[in-house]
């Protein structure tokens, strides 16, 4: 250590007797420093001006990266019924009841359909949703398969055209 | 080294005795908050079904009373009792001292009825509504002429680095406070703030931000610049690094709020803004941890024996986590991971539990004996409340990690076909439950350790007067 190591500045007298040493500043303490503004600095160039992103960009490429779900055909078989009962009974029962006859959701057996009583058209309100009705988007949740089974059983139950 | 003479007729130490006893006082009423939170977390019916007890309304009971009454309360006793030893001064004036300090307690029992009984501003850490809002700026004013009019009549020459810290406080609050609260009342209760929208995000954060910078850190640095030299007894490391971390810290904080708002509707560029702005902040905040440690080169064998030093220690440590995890929750990938997340909490009470409160701890203890010129009660039970509050601040931080990481990982969780794993949110708060418990007796024992300074200040302050020159806290041990 250098002799300049721990010179006292003579300040007790005016600090409440503490006194300060006139250390120089660590050298990896400044390195640090510097290091942190030229990250900073470089982080900025690149993402805005050498090459430009955004969070809107970023979302897009992640969506196409994405593994999709191969879609299903829906179609009525016992096995897709019985599948989808299940799918129903853990995900459906609080709205649209166990018996299916309705609560905070319509009763889904009778002939009356607001969006449809096909097969494709239900498993379209499934996949999409009525978001200003309360009836959730279940397509990211369930996916293809899911919604294809309990399409298939929604549509035996009820009065599916 | 001779111990200078403490209680000098000179000098105003009622009025820090009274921040002191506010300070113990509105801490464990607001801890106490803090673990009817954590329990209620852990198990729901902790909400009893009535409106004023319900999470919602005692979540903004407890960071008020933590943030503007048990902190609040301990900044204004330590810069008081630091302010007039190093001006060798009194304060200026007896009548702001009691009407800052009769002041700010009407403001807090006006906090702690109307906040329970729902009337809030909805912004985070400013939910008091205008009628209060106006009395804390008359209040605060009352401090701030208080303060610079010490400056004034200061007896001697050269500020020293504590001062400077205080007065960035003392500035930066009033700009922030004023701005963010600007509304248009509509009614006793009701108000409607002036900005709109995003604008109003980003004036809410930049609050919110500078709040933490210059409440909680700051302020708090300034305290330690004081409380640590005078209890180890050693000269500060470095004058310079102190220059430095101070413009430093003072510089950059400002810009830094939109690191609340990352992956937000806020512009991308000024999302940038305050992500580079946190990064650039490491090493100042660093500065300071450094200039507090070393500070300590040959006084190490009294931390041994000393509680005061103990705190210091671990504080000046939570303050070095806390102040680099920051920064990489502003990296926009982290965030993604972190925000929304108990990761966020865990942060919040390692800098709040870890460098806040053990300072004002610290501090507490040494200034304690030196105000009621009585020997502290206990020293083993000063100890003790040490080793609780570490270990709490430990269970406490790493449970929320744990939490965080695990919500944050479930929440993203895909299978093969890009559908959620965990489609339904109570999937993530089944898992976190037992994380809840574990964060609530780590609270408890921090809760324990406040509850046991306050019975240690209390046996010291009645105790029968000692006419011998006030003992540090150490010395009875050895
Ligand atoms: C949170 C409540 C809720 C849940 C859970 C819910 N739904 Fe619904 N559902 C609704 C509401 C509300 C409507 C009515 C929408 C409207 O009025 O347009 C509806 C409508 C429907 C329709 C269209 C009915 C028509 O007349 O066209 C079908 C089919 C349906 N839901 C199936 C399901 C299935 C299958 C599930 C489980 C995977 C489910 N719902 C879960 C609330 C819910
Ligand atoms: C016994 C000690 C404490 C316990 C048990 C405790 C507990 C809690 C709990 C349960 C929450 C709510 C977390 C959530 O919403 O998920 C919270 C929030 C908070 N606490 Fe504490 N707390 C304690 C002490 C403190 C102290 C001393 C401070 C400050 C000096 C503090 C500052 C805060 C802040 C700022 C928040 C809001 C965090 C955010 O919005 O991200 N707490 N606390
Ligand atoms: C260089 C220093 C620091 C940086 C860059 C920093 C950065 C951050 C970031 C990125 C968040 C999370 C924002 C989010 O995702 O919502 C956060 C939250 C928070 N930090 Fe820090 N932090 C620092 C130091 C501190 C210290 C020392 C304290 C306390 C004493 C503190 C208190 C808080 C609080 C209370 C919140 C929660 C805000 C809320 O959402 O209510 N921070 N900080």
């Amino acid at each position: 250590m250098s002799g300049e190591q721990d010179r006292l500045l003579g300040h007790a007298d005016e600090a409440d007797g503490i006194d300060e040493y006139d250390n120089k500043l660590p050298a990896w303490w400044v390195g640090l420093f510097i290091g942190c503004i030229i990250f900073a600095v470089g982080y900025g160039l690149d993402r805005h001006f050498l090459r430009p992103t955004s969070e809107a960009l970023e979302y897009d490429a992640e969506v196409a990266a994405a593994p999709k779900a191969a879609s299903v055909e829906a179609s009525i078989t016992p096995e897709a019924v019985a599948a989808g009962k299940e799918v129903f009974m853990t995900n459906c029962v609080a709205c649209h009841g166990a018996d299916l006859h309705g609560g905070i959701g319509p009763n889904l057996t009778d002939e009356t359909w607001i969006h449809g009583g096909k097969l494709t058209d239900i498993v379209t309100t499934i996949t999409n949703g009525v978001a200003a009705k309360g009836m959730p988007t279940w397509g990211p949740v369930l996916g293809p398969k899911k919604i294809a089974d309990v399409a298939a059983f929604v549509h035996e139950q009820g009065g599916g055209q | 080294m001779t111990e200078t003479p403490t209680a000098t007729p000179d000098y105003d130490d009622q009025t820090v005795r009274n921040f002191v006893v506010a300070t113990i006082t509105w801490g464990m009423v607001g801890m106490l908050v803090g673990a009817i939170l954590a329990l209620q977390l852990a198990w729901w019916p902790a909400n009893l079904g009535l409106p004023w007890t319900s999470f919602g309304r005692l979540r903004p009971l407890h960071t008020n009373a933590v943030i503007f009454a048990f902190t609040g309360n301990a900044l204004f006793a330590g810069i008081y009792y630091s302010l007039q030893r190093l001006l060798k001064t009194r304060l200026w004036s007896d009548k702001l001292s009691t009407v800052h300090f009769w002041g700010w307690q009407a403001i807090i029992v006006s906090a702690a009825v109307t906040l329970p009984l729902g009337y809030t501003e909805g912004k985070e850490y400013a939910e008091l509504i205008w009628p209060i809002d106006l009395a804390i700026a008359v209040v605060w004013l009352a401090f701030a002429a208080n303060f610079f009019g010490t400056v004034a009549i200061r007896k001697v020459k050269h500020l020293y680095v504590a001062i400077w810290f205080y007065m960035s406080m003392v500035i930066t609050i009033t700009v922030l406070h004023v701005v963010n609260n600007l509304a248009m009342p509509a009614s006793l209760t009701r108000s409607y703030p002036v900005f709109a929208g995003l604008t109003d995000a980003l004036v809410q954060w930049w609050y919110g931000h500078n709040a933490v910078g210059f409440l909680l850190t700051t302020p708090i640095l300034g305290l330690m610049y004081y409380f640590l030299p005078r209890a180890a007894e050693r000269p500060v490391y470095s004058y310079r690094l102190s220059i430095v971390h101070f413009w430093g810290l003072v510089f950059l904080y400002i810009w830094a709020g939109p690191h609340h708002l990352l992956y937000s509707a806020l512009p991308d560029w000024a999302q940038t803004l305050g992500m580079v702005f946190s990064i650039m902040l490491i090493a100042p905040s660093w500065g300071g941890m450094l200039n507090g440690l070393l500070t300590l080169r040959g006084a190490w064998d009294k931390v041994r024996v000393d509680p005061v030093l103990k705190f210091f220690v671990v504080g000046i440590t939570f303050y070095g986590m806390s102040t680099f995890e920051g920064p990489m929750m502003s990296i926009r990938s982290v965030n993604a991971l972190s925000h929304y997340t108990d990761w966020t909490i865990a942060h919040v009470h390692e800098g709040a539990l870890g460098w806040v409160g053990m300072t004002i701890f610290g501090m507490l203890y040494w200034m304690v004996p030196r105000l009621w010129n009585r020997p502290l009660h206990s020293v083993p039970m000063a100890t003790t409340h040490f080793w609780l509050a570490t270990v709490g601040i430990v269970l406490y931080i790493v449970a929320m990690w744990t939490a965080g990481v695990t919500q944050g990982l479930m929440w993203r969780a895909t299978d093969a076909e890009g559908l959620l794993r965990y489609p339904n949110f109570i999937d993530t708060v089944v898992a976190l439950n037992p994380f809840y418990w574990i964060r609530l007796i780590g609270g408890l024992m921090y809760l324990t350790g406040m509850i046991m300074l306050a019975w240690n200040v209390f046996k010291t302050a009645t105790a029968p007067l000692n006419n011998q020159a006030p003992a540090g806290t150490a010395k009875e041990v050895a």
